[in-house]
């Protein structure tokens, strides 16, 4: 409970740094907005040419979308440490500081970081998701508002998970390595679109490695009433979970890196 | 058993060199910053730890407070390893790196200590009494509401030696503290520090270039050379060992007076007097003064040892650094 107080008070710490330069705070919101606008816009044009994808309607593939941007910019909303901070702090130096305080390194660094410029990019994502949901004729239950939420928890531990990997380099290597963005910011655009589209490898890829399929898609399936691939109902509450396996296993990766961790400069 | 117990601290760094042409692959360079460091530090002690860029006093302070594993070598701090149970261990231990800011740049200083409050899990009267304490003595009542960046630097010293007191640490790290801090920032902060070993008995390790930190402050200092320990001991006995120059002027109260000294001394005169540089070595004091005073009446006269830096730059080069 301390660690949840504490990661809450580092929160509204850093939104007040950010506050501190209101201009500059509002110029890059506007700019977020237009950017994931954008991004939207590529899927209207699409959905425009083609009224159909492998299957699916205009509406399924905003309510894919939504899923997506929701997860991927709470993620950066709320863990910029581990997204976007950590191979600065390495550099710098500043993780040496955090090494000295009595806390977990992973708690410290989610509490070092926040970026609550996104939430104009969270409000495209809802904005889709409730376009798509509505185009597509969505009965909402329960199970399906569960199974929403549950998708997008989930998913946010595994772009976490992902970024960690990045992290875990970091430590190692000093500078950042970019090819892990191939993951995060490339399983990002792909998996805006239901992963049954693409070819063999990338399934694989989107499925088995970096498995947004598994805690986006099927539950997004589930919930537009077509199953992914046919799969039954329940399965849509228990794929999300490869997530949280994903984010666990990065989390034992990266304490295990710290050991090898060498600090720069003096 | 010591409070600080150091045995044989080993640590190797790989540095990867620049590729040259032809070359496929970078070559690997290994950097020896420890080869064998041992020494034991008592409770309460205030021990300057000097050394040229790149001796490895840095890595010391970070492998003793936790942040660096070393390669080979033991290290006891109270009982306790750093490296092994670093989060049990950091609740007792303070660093402050001079050039390393350690509180938020952006919000008012008593937001960032309050929040070094919930990190540390200090109570609520425990932290308010602390705070008080701390904010008294460095002057820093004024300053409670202001964003770190608006502060000068001597003010930011301040600000951070506050912050890494306030969980009342038994040691306190101090790494190159008073760099580009200007005289009276320098002087409070090491009243300070002189302070607070007193009062809490807190020890007191403390890196630095400026020799006068060590004349202010250090019972003990510890020179490290080349990863190596060179001396261990007493300022004025480091000093003694390699004070080869004084200086001696003179003002008599007549003027052309040239007092007889022997040969192989370095004498100098202007309207100011003589200027007489020699060594204690070759020539002892009080025969200089005998000299002098012979020659007639002095009205004015100085004895100056060597500039301490001039004598650490000195002792650097004569030890091969």
């Amino acid at each position: 409970m301390n660690t949840l107080k504490l990661y809450l008070r580092s929160m509204g710490m850093l939104l007040k740094s950010h506050l501190q330069y209101p201009a500059s705070f509002f110029m890059q919101t506007i700019a977020q907005l237009v950017m994931e606008g954008g991004e939207m816009m590529v899927v209207i044009l699409i959905v425009d040419r083609f009224e159909q994808l492998n299957g699916w309607t205009g509406g399924n593939l905003f309510f894919f979308f939504g899923v997506m941007s929701v997860s991927f910019y709470i993620t950066e909303f709320f863990g910029r440490g581990v997204t976007g901070d950590f191979p600065a702090m390495v550099r710098t130096g500043k993780l040496d500081t955090l090494l000295l305080r009595p806390r977990g390194i992973l708690t410290q660094v989610l509490c070092s970081g926040v970026d609550p410029r996104r939430i104009t990019c969270i409000a495209v994502g809802v904005a889709a998701l409730v376009m798509g949901s509505t185009l597509s004729g969505v009965e909402w239950s329960f199970l399906k508002a569960l199974a929403l939420f549950e998708a997008i928890c989930m998913s946010c531990m595994l772009i976490l998970g992902l970024f960690l990997i990045e992290a875990v380099f970091t430590i190692h290597s000093v500078k950042s390595v970019e090819l892990v963005n191939a993951l995060t910011y490339g399983g990002r655009s792909a998996c805006q679109y239901p992963v049954d589209i693409y070819p063999a490898p990338l399934r694989v890829l989107f499925t088995v490695v970096a498995p947004f399929a598994l805690t986006q898609h099927v539950p997004a399936a589930y919930i537009l009433g077509k199953p992914l691939y046919g799969w039954p109902g329940w399965t849509a509450f228990v794929t999300p979970l490869s997530g949280a396996a994903v984010f666990c296993i990065m989390t034992i990766l990266f304490n295990r890196g710290m050991r090898f961790y060498r600090s720069t400069g003096s | 058993m010591s409070y600080i117990e150091v045995n044989d601290l080993k640590k190797t760094f790989t540095v990867r060199k620049k590729r040259t042409k032809g070359q496929l692959f970078r070559e690997k360079q290994k950097i020896e910053a420890l080869k064998g460091v041992s020494f034991s530090v008592e409770k309460g002690e205030l021990v300057g730890y000097i050394g040229p860029n790149g001796a490895g006093k840095s890595t010391t302070v970070k492998i003793l407070s936790g942040i660096l594993t070393p390669d080979g070598g033991e290290a006891l701090v109270d009982g306790r390893v750093p490296w092994l149970e670093r989060r049990e261990y950091v609740k007792h231990v303070g660093v402050v790196f001079g050039q390393r800011s350690q509180l938020w740049w952006d919000v008012p200083i008593i937001d960032s200590f309050s929040l070094l409050k919930d990190i540390y899990r200090l109570s609520k009267p425990d932290y308010e009494d602390r705070l008080k304490e701390l904010t008294q003595a460095l002057q820093l009542e004024e300053l409670m509401r202001t964003p770190l960046r608006l502060l000068s630097l001597g003010q930011r010293m301040r600000a951070e030696l506050c912050g890494s007191l306030l969980h009342r640490p038994k040691l306190l790290f101090l790494d190159e503290p008073t760099i580009g801090l200007d005289a009276v920032s320098k002087l409070a902060l090491r009243d300070f520090l002189k302070w607070e070993n007193k009062e809490h008995g807190t020890t007191i390790m403390l890196t630095t270039h400026d020799m006068e930190d060590i004349a202010a402050l250090c019972s003990r200092v510890m020179v490290l050379g080349h990863g190596q320990k060179l001396f261990d001991g007493k300022l004025p006995d480091l000093l003694e060992r390699f004070d080869t120059v004084r200086t001696v002027s003179v003002k008599y109260d007549k003027e052309g007076i040239m007092p007889e000294l022997p040969q192989g001394l370095d004498v100098s005169g202007d309207e100011n007097g003589l200027r007489i540089t020699y060594s204690p070595a070759d020539f002892p004091t009080a025969r200089l003064l005998t000299a002098l005073q012979a020659a007639g009446n002095i009205s004015e006269m100085t004895l100056q040892p060597e500039n301490i830096d001039t004598l650490i730059a000195a002792m650097y080069k004569e030890m091969d650094l």
